[in-house]
């Protein structure tokens, strides 16, 4: 099994295991602790299991342009942005940031268990172009520091103001001693950056050990336990549950990433179609008054037949709820509305929400830079 | 007996799926141990059988779960539901923090006394945590 450079640290104070091929922490402490220490003070999370990838050369705009919806070539340098890869039938082969470091460098973040798919996908298509593509994951390293408190976590690490770096904007900084990118990015719907540690990796460790035993004196250490369920808060796909080779950003409620009147990127004609009907099916929240929603569970409308079902669900630690994401038929996906989810022998009363489910003026980035 | 970080009281009597049955004025408490507590890490929602609900042994009477699974839970004898712990409806963590004591799930009037016979005692079932990793 993989490992990051800061396995030794989760051996020692976590439970960990085996995820996309990586033995990493579910746990330290309690996935509950860790979820409200997130929302209110700062956790930190290590995410350098997730697959880096630099695509740079005189091409790089114009590759990165036809391989995404979004319009790469036409942003700042320094504007980092989430993203999809589409096959050409418009399904979504992965969920992505891209950080633009330069007119002809980007750096691009994908979902681990994808990291090879997506390699694959690039090669494909890089032909016409000069451009190359190389792999960084084993080589760096990847933390997120999350939470409201997160600027007073990172900052005495990094010589920029930190209240400079706008959300979906990232920097260059030395960290310890290892150049570093810091970007006001992440997967919690927090307020946080995400650092990834460019000469510290695998086979030369302990930038990425001080670094991380430092930012653990003040900031709370989270697993994989504490991700999902916070993502889950926020609305947040994840691919493999909400998103796969099988949806289209439409129904994904995602066609916002698709940049006005593009054209000419992988599935574009597919989605230029689609984009003329209403889906059949959307995703959206939703939210239970009693008993937990979990993966696979129908959702059924007042004379109990189904119009949904759940992709995610978990019980909100902030509501003390049970929360859902799920495909709902379009008819029957209007916020607001009444519906149940099958909870075993149960029906459980719920109701059709658009995420994120917590109150944004009392949690959430939108509180801290808006 | 402590087994790694897992409290295993000697005086209950145990089934191979984690709960614990403890004998009370002629009927029997009926908890979850410490190891499937810790397992599961946070208990969140804690779904219990109605009382006088016939129980079988080993069969399936409720649900806990926590936030990422969920986990069916086994009566360790038959009988029916005489009591059940209401304080876990707004405090579910109390299984957490005290499985054996103020996180018990529910009492039972046993029906078939000699049933405890097919239950682990405290020993055999440290052993059995021993081998599991």
């Amino acid at each position: 099994m993989k490992r990051t450079p800061l396995h030794d640290y989760h051996k020692a104070h976590s439970k960990l295991v085996e995820f996309a091929g990586f033995e990493m922490p579910i746990w330290y402490t309690s996935v509950v602790e860790e979820h409200l220490g997130v929302r209110h003070h700062t956790g930190i999370f290590d995410v350098s299991h997730m697959g880096r990838v630099i695509v740079s050369g005189p091409d790089a705009g114009k590759y990165v342009d036809y391989l995404i919806p979004t319009m790469a070539s036409t942003q700042p340098v320094g504007r980092s942005f989430y993203t999809l890869f589409l096959n050409e039938d418009c399904g979504i082969i992965d969920d992505l940031i891209v950080l633009k470091r330069a007119a002809d460098e980007y750096l691009l973040v994908v979902n681990a268990a994808n990291t090879q798919k997506d390699l694959a996908h690039m090669q494909k298509f890089s032909g016409m172009f000069t451009t190359s593509i190389e792999e960084i994951t084993p080589t760096s390293t990847m933390i997120a520091v999350q939470g409201p408190e997160a600027i007073q976590t990172l900052q005495p690490f990094v010589d920029t103001n930190l209240k400079e770096v706008k959300r979906f904007r990232h920097i260059e900084s030395d960290i310890l001693g290892s150049r570093a990118l810091v970007t006001r990015t992440g997967y919690t719907g927090e307020d946080g950056f995400e650092i990834i540690l460019l000469d510290t990796g695998l086979a030369n460790d302990s930038v990425a050990t001080r670094f991380w035993s430092e930012l653990a004196q003040n900031a709370r250490p989270c697993g994989l336990g504490a991700r999902d369920s916070l993502r889950i808060e926020a609305g947040l796909p994840l691919y493999g549950s909400e998103i796969d080779e099988t949806t289209n950003p439409i129904e994904a409620d995602l066609s916002w990433v698709v940049s006005n009147n593009k054209s000419s990127f992988i599935g574009s004609e597919r989605f230029q179609e689609a984009s003329k009907t209403p889906p059949a099916k959307i995703r959206r929240g939703v939210i239970l008054n009693d008993m937990i929603p979990r993966k696979g569970f129908q959702v059924l409308n007042k004379n109990d037949q189904e119009v949904g079902r759940v992709t995610s669900g978990t019980f909100s630690p902030v509501l003390r709820r049970g929360i859902a994401m799920a495909y709902l038929e379009s008819a029957h996906s209007e916020i607001g509305r009444s519906v149940k989810v099958k909870v075993r022998n149960s029906h459980a009363d719920a109701r059709v929400v658009k995420p994120p489910f917590y109150d944004e003026t009392k949690y959430g980035w939108k509180r801290i830079t808006e | 007996m402590r087994i790694r970080e897992y409290e295993i009281p000697d005086d209950l009597l145990y089934t191979k799926e984690h709960e614990w049955a403890r004998s009370l004025d002629g009927e029997v408490l009926v908890g979850i141990t410490d190891y499937a507590a810790k397992t599961l890490n946070d208990v969140v929602y804690v779904s219990l059988p109605s009382l006088d609900q016939t129980l079988k042994q080993f069969s399936s009477f409720g649900t806990v779960e926590s936030i990422k699974a969920v986990s069916e839970l086994y009566s360790p004898l038959s009988g029916s539901v005489t009591k059940i712990n209401a304080e876990l409806t707004t405090h579910p963590e109390l299984v957490n923090q005290s499985p054996y004591d103020k996180g018990w799930l529910l009492q039972m009037k046993p029906s078939i006394p000699a049933e405890k016979k097919n239950l682990l005692s405290g020993k055999q079932y440290g052993e059995l945590l021993s081998s599991t990793k």
